[in-house]
This record gives structure tokens, C-alpha cells and sequence, in this order.
């Protein structure tokens, strides 16, 4: 899970960076570019809309009244000179004419030049810019002309017709668009960009900031796609180039840079979030179809490698196919070992029994003595109640629980009078010799306190440690009940055998000192009390319970 | 009020004393013999050259020849202030072909009337606003006329209400002394009373070009012009 996390992160940290690197030279490509189509989309509109407008014009300049009054009035003045009211007349008609076409036009200037280019009328918003007698220069080209004419009052981007006779020019009609802050608004509109106007290497109107306008100017960038302009880069184009005049459109390569690593980082972040959520789902499904079985395998093993416990079958985990033969191989191979343990168990039982009925074998009096302790046992902890595995025990424990008298001698063990002091220390030294025997044998180690603490007493008068009560295991204090009861009902050297009646009232007698009481209850309720002769029907009681 | 009464008879004295100062200029007139002043206008540029007319690139009237005439009936050469004479009328018309006036400059005595006729296919509009003649015909179609009496001298402009680049002069004169050249551009000033007199050649475009020349007695004058002459 984490490692997917890394990847990614690092997949994206690599992107960012590659992103960022990338971005500004591929802006400023785009943006150079873009203003380039800008620029031609806007000389082809610009182109058109002048074409337009000087198709406009020399219509309008084709205007009878204006030209008739126009020509009486300069013919007029140079044959006879003018009285005051016919000279009024005449230049209020031409300035009729004049406004309707400034109105037409919608231009911030329309004027009437008369045949030497000076103004004789001048019409429209800006008319107080163009005052009669300023002389516009017009190229004499061709009967439409633009320009830009340059008057103390401002510059102008000027279009125009002449006023034509058929045999002569008797004067101009000039309309004047003022090269200001308007118009350059207007055009960044169309250009959708920065405008800055110059004129005669100052800028007469912008939109771009002053510092920028002005650096444009000091450098003087006229062929250059970039310049740096108050410390920022610029793509900059010209629009117009015009006499005196320049129409420059330029945009900030840095804000588009901006705006464009703004943009693609969003991007970034969308795709960086789309990926972490499909690393989280993918590592969900990683570990759902792999790390968790694995992991819940692997507990499994370990808690059976910790128990001991290697009956139970690993459990398949259905997610995947791999991981689920891995599991049956497992639990073929722990079959397989499991077989090879019982089987050796079962060797090692078939020799220890043996060495118990040989140890029985020693005295006849003691001949079956292990054999049917065990079987006493496992009665009296079944009616105890014990489970299985505790009986399990309990059965091996109490068959072994003598072992220790092999190290007795015949002398004493086979003694048919009572034994001297010394001797019965000999005798008492057999728990511990057995449970030092056990030892030598791993899986002999839960019968250990069986075999070595089957003498202990509740009263702590018992041997070899005088435990105590509940400090003797339960399995111990069955067997010592067990082994008890084969002694008194079986005949010794010394007497005969007695019955089982008396022999459970002996242990009862002796119940809560020598013997606990809870086995010698379960004794009495699980033996058939009507039985007068105790051995056949022992060994036939026995010999069915035997394992 | 006895101001005003004593001034009242210098009056008749003053224009008798004028009449005194005046009487030797009006002695020598009836003593000499006028004479013809007879001369040659020539012009010295290119006159035609102007921009071409292609204001309107769809127009379907096609653009009229430029002068298939010589320029130098376009100028008019007069005796320059000359005293109003009783002056006979003259008939004179001017045409509407191909979208211009022909001719486009004349020249008439007052009183006299000019009819406009209209040959062109076309509906034309005369008008002018000049002074000695304010007048608009209306529009009128092909083979139609109207008249005009001139009846002020000066120069009267007249144009085209429908056609704007249509434009005709008619200079209209109180005395005799007048000529349009010919082709060639030959004039002629019949019977010029005798002294120092000057002629003067107006060209609508090239203005006035005045020549001074004495007029003696009885004696053909010459006048020949270069226009434009360098201003003065």
C-alpha cells in the first residue's frame, strides 16, 4: 500500500517538475504565436474595415451640394471676392454637408479641405481639434488616401477622398479617427491584447501599463517578437506602421505563463487526486486478493508452530488460486508430519509400555499393576469429567507413573516383610527417578507430574515434596487414588487380596488426609459396588477399558 | 438741423467738381479709336494630369474622355474694369453628354439666356449657388431643355445635383469685352477703347493671369498668354 503511495507520488513530483520547466518556454511559444495570429486576423479585419470605410467615404465624398458650394465658393473668391453673406452661405452649406457625413460616418472628425489641404470646415466631436486653416498633409496617390497626420492637437489616423471635378481636385474630405486612449481600447478589444499607439517615438495612447508602454518606446523593439519591458516579458507585434506612427499589440508572456502553470497545475492536481484514489482502491484490492490471506496464512502457521498444534488443516483462503495450493501443499506436508510423529509416539508408547509390564513383571504380585492403574484412572477422570486430552493423559501418565521403581533393587521392591528406613527412602526416591526418566523424552513431558507427584498427600504428609492440597495436580491425586485401590485389592506376600467394597471404604477412611476426595467419590460411584469378587470382574471392567 | 441744411447744396458741387476732374478722360475717348486686341493663350503644364477618377470602381457609367477639346476653350480672357455698357443678349447652350458639361466654360453678356439641354440617357439636375445666379432646373430626362437668363454679371458655377463631379462655369459679362478662345487658342477683343488696359485670361483652375498693354488709337493690340504666369 505504501509502496503504490510512493510511486505515484513520486510519478507526480517528476510531472510537476518536467511542468513547470516546460511550461514557460511552451507559453511563450504560444503566446508569440497567438499574438501572431491575433495580428493577422487583425490586419485582415483592419484591412477590410478600411476598405469599408474608404468605399464609405468616397461615397459620401460624392455629395453634389458640399462639392458645388465647396467649388462656388474658392471660384467665386478668386473672380470677384466674396460679399460676407454669400461667404457665410456657402460655408454654412459645406458645413451641413459636413456634419450629416460626420453623423454618417460616425467619425470623431470629418473635415473639408479645400484644394491646398488646409482645413475649411471641420465637423463632428473632436471638430475643435481641427480648426479651419490647419493644413493636413494627404498623399497624393490616388483618390482615397490613409494616413496619419500629426496636429499640434493630437494625432489622427486619417482616411479620405478627394473631392473631385471631372477636370479637377477642388479639395479633400478627411476623416479623422484621434489616436487615443479610446482607440486604443477599441483595438485591444479587436486584438484582444495590449495596445500601445506611438507617435513620433512617444506614446500617444496605451493600454498596457505606463512603465511597459514606456520601455517599449526607450527600446524601441520594432522588429523583435519578445522583449523584456519593466522586467517583465512581453510578446510584442506591430499592428500598424504608419509614417510617424506605430500600433503596437503586445501581451505579458509571464502572466500567460502564470495563468497557464495555474491551469496545468490544477490539471495536475485533478489527475494527482484521480491517481491517489486509484492507488487507494488498487492497494485495497492488492490486499484484499493477496497480503491479507497471506498475512492471515502466516498467523495461522504461527499460532500452530507456537501450540504445537499441527492437526489442524490451514484454511483456504478463496482469493486466489496461488496462494490456496500454497495452503494444501502446506497441509500435505504437516499430514505427512503428523503421521511421521504419531508414528513415532506410537513406537515410543509400545516401548515404554513394554518397560512398564516388564517393570510389573519384576513382582508377580505387581504383574498387571500399571495396565489397570491406568484404567482406573481414565474411569475416575472420566466420571470426573476431565476432557479428551486430560484423559489422554491421565491414561499415559498413570501407566507410567511406577517407572521409576526399575531403579529399585529386587531386594526391595520384591521385600516380603515391611521395609527398614532406609530402605523405604530407597522406595520414595522412585517419583522423582521417573519423572528424570521422562525427561529424557520431549513428548513424555505432560505426564512428568503424574509420575512424579503420585505419592503426594492433601494432608502434605506425602512425598518427595509434601505438596499441599490443590498444589497437587488433579491427574496425580487420580493416580495416587488409583494406584491405592490396586494395592489393597491385590494380594501381596504378605496378605491376601481384599475386596473392593473394603477397599473403597479404606480409601474413604483415609479420604481428605491421604487421599483426596473428590477421585475416591468418582471410584466409588463408577465401580459396580455388587461385585463380591473383585478380580475377574476387574479385569473384565478393566480390560474393556483398556486403550 | 442748420448743419444738415448747409451740407445739403455741396453735394451738387462735389459732383460737379468730379464731373470737371472726369471731362479730359472723356474728351480723349470720344478724340481716339478703339482698337481689336487680338492674341494667343497658350498653357504651360499638363493640365490633364490629375488623380484618376476611380472613387467609384463600380460605377457603371463608364469615365468620361478627359478633354477631347483643347483646354484653352476652357479659359475665358476679358478686359478687366471695363464700364458697364448696354450689352446685346446671346443664346448660347450648354450640353449634357457623357455626364459633363459641354462646353463647360462659356462666356455671355448680361441678359443673356443659356439653355441646358440634356442628351444623356440619364436624368440631370443643373443648379448653382453662386451669387449673380442662384438657381436650380430640377431633374429633368434625355432631349428635355431648360432656359436660364443671366441677369447679373459674374461667374456662376453650376453643377449636377445627381452627378457631383458634373461642373460648368458661365461667366457672365456687363460689357463687350470678352472672348473664349479657339482650339487654337486664338482670341479676339473687337473695338477696345485706346489706353493703358489690362487683359486679363481666367482659367478655372489656373485663376486669373493678367497682362497690362497699352492700347494705341486705331492700332491692333497683341496679347499673348503663358499660363499660369508666375505670381508676382
Amino acid at each position: 500500500m505504501t509502496v503504490t503511495f510512493v510511486t505515484v507520488a513520486i510519478i507526480l513530483s517528476v510531472v510537476f517538475i518536467v511542468l513547470m520547466v516546460d511550461a514557460r518556454d511552451r507559453v511563450r511559444a504560444s503566446e508569440v504565436e497567438k499574438l501572431s495570429v491575433a495580428e493577422k486576423v487583425f490586419t485582415s479585419l483592419e484591412a477590410r474595415r478600411q476598405l469599408e470605410q474608404l468605399a464609405a467615404i468616397a461615397t459620401v465624398a460624392e455629395n453634389p451640394t458640399l462639392k458645388a458650394a465647396l467649388d462656388t465658393y474658392f471660384t467665386e473668391r478668386a473672380f470677384t471676392g466674396l460679399q460676407d453673406e454669400q461667404e457665410q452661405s456657402l460655408r454654412d452649406t459645406v458645413t451641413v454637408e459636413a456634419e450629416k457625413l460626420a453623423t454618417l460616418t460616425g467619425a470623431d472628425v470629418l473635415a473639408i479641405l479645400d484644394s491646398s489641404g488646409r482645413i475649411f470646415v471641420s465637423a463632428g466631436p473632436l471638430r475643435d481639434r481641427w480648426p479651419a486653416g490647419e493644413h493636413i498633409a494627404i498623399p497624393a496617390t490616388s483618390t482615397t488616401f490613409q494616413d496619419i497626420a500629426v496636429l499640434p492637437q493630437g494625432a489622427f489616423r486619417i482616411s479620405g477622398s478627394v473631392l473631385g471635378l471631372l477636370d479637377r481636385d477642388i479639395g479633400a474630405l478627411v476623416v479623422g479617427t484621434s489616436l487615443d486612449a479610446n482607440y486604443a481600447r477599441e483595438l485591444s478589444n479587436l486584438a484582444s491584447a495590449d495596445i500601445v499607439i506611438t507617435v513620433n517615438g512617444m506614446v500617444a495612447a496605451s493600454t498596457a501599463p505606463g512603465e511597459v508602454a514606456a520601455d517599449l518606446v526607450n527600446t524601441g523593439t520594432d522588429a523583435a517578437d519578445t522583449a523584456a519591458l519593466n522586467g517583465e516579458e512581453y510578446a510584442i507585434r506591430t499592428l500598424i506602421r504608419s509614417g510617424r506612427a506605430r500600433i503596437y499589440t503586445l501581451a505579458s508572456i509571464d502572466a500567460a505563463a502564470r495563468t497557464a502553470t495555474r491551469d496545468a497545475l490544477t490539471a495536475l492536481a485533478t489527475v494527482a487526486f484521480g491517481a491517489f484514489v486509484l492507488a487507494a482502491l488498487g492497494s485495497l484490492w492488492l490486499a484484499q486478493t493477496l497480503t491479507d490471506p497471506i498475512d492471515r496464512l502466516s498467523g495461522e502457521i504461527a499460532m500452530m508452530t507456537a501450540a504445537r498444534d499441527l492437526r489442524r488443516p490451514l484454511h483456504p483462503t478463496g482469493t486466489s488460486r496461488e496462494l490456496d495450493s500454497l495452503a494444501e501443499a502446506f497441509n500435505e506436508l504437516i499430514q505427512g508430519l503428523t503421521v511421521a510423529e504419531a508414528d513415532t509416539r506410537a513406537a515410543y508408547l509400545g516401548a515404554i509400555r513394554a518397560l512398564a509390564a516388564t517393570l510389573d513383571a519384576r513382582d508377580p504380585y505387581t504383574a498387571g499393576h500399571s495396565e489397570r492403574v491406568s484404567a482406573l484412572s481414565v474411569l475416575i477422570g472420566r466420571q470426573m469429567g476431565l476432557d479428551a486430552a486430560d484423559l489422554d493423559v491421565l491414561r499415559l501418565g498413570a501407566l507410567l507413573h511406577d517407572i521409576g521403581k526399575i531403579g529399585l533393587t529386587d531386594a526391595i521392591l520384591r521385600k516380603p516383610g515391611p521395609l527398614t528406613a532406609e530402605e523405604y527412602a530407597e522406595l520414595k526416591r522412585h517419583p522423582g527417578q521417573g519423572a528424570r526418566i521422562l525427561r529424557q523424552v520431549p513428548f513424555l513431558a505432560p505426564h512428568i507430574p503424574i509420575v512424579e507427584l503420585h505419592h503426594e498427600r492433601p494432608d502434605g504428609r506425602g512425598y518427595p515434596f509434601g505438596l499441599r492440597g490443590d498444589e497437587i495436580p488433579v491427574a496425580a491425586r487420580i493416580v495416587h487414588v488409583a494406584d491405592a485401590f490396586d494395592a489393597i485389592t491385590s494380594a501381596r506376600a504378605y496378605r491376601p487380596a481384599r475386596g473392593t467394597a473394603e477397599a473403597i471404604a479404606e480409601l474413604r477412611r483415609c479420604s481428605g488426609t491421604e487421599f483426596d476426595p473428590v477421585p475416591v467419590e468418582a471410584l466409588e460411584v463408577a465401580l459396580p459396588l455388587s461385585s463380591t469378587t473383585p478380580e475377574p470382574a476387574l479385569q473384565e471392567l478393566l480390560g474393556r477399558q483398556l486403550v | 438741423m442748420q448743419q444738415v441744411s448747409l451740407r445739403n447744396p455741396a453735394q451738387p458741387l462735389t459732383l460737379l467738381l468730379a464731373a470737371l476732374v472726369a471731362a479730359p478722360e472723356i474728351y480723349s475717348l470720344a478724340q481716339e479709336q478703339p482698337a481689336v486686341v487680338r492674341g494667343r493663350v497658350e498653357i504651360g503644364i499638363p493640365i490633364n494630369a490629375r488623380r484618376p477618377t476611380s472613387a467609384y470602381p463600380t460605377r457603371s457609367v463608364p469615365a468620361p474622355k478627359l478633354a477631347p477639346e483643347s483646354e484653352r476653350r476652357h479659359v475665358v480672357v476679358y478686359l478687366r474694369d471695363a464700364q458697364p455698357q448696354a450689352v446685346k443678349p446671346m443664346r448660347v447652350a450648354i450640353h449634357q453628354l457623357n455626364e459633363s458639361f459641354t462646353p463647360r466654360v462659356v462666356a455671355v453678356t448680361v441678359g443673356s439666356e443659356v439653355e441646358f439641354p440634356n442628351d444623356d440617357p440619364i436624368y440631370h439636375n443643373v443648379f448653382s449657388l453662386s451669387r449673380a445666379k442662384n438657381f436650380n432646373l430640377g431633374r429633368y430626362p434625355k432631349g428635355d431643355s431648360r432656359r436660364v437668363r443671366f441677369d447679373r454679371p459674374g461667374v456662376v458655377k453650376v453643377f449636377c445635383e445627381i452627378h457631383s463631379h458634373m461642373s460648368a462655369t458661365v461667366m457672365v459679362f456687363d460689357h463687350p469685352w470678352f472672348a473664349v478662345p479657339d482650339e487654337d487658342g486664338r482670341f479676339e477683343l473687337p473695338a477696345v477703347p485706346a489706353g493703358d488696359r489690362q487683359i486679363t485670361a481666367w482659367h478655372e483652375r489656373l485663376g486669373d493671369t493678367t497682362l497690362r498693354l497699352r492700347v494705341e488709337s486705331g492700332r491692333p493690340a497683341a496679347a499673348d498668354f503663358v499660363l499660369p504666369v508666375p505670381e508676382k
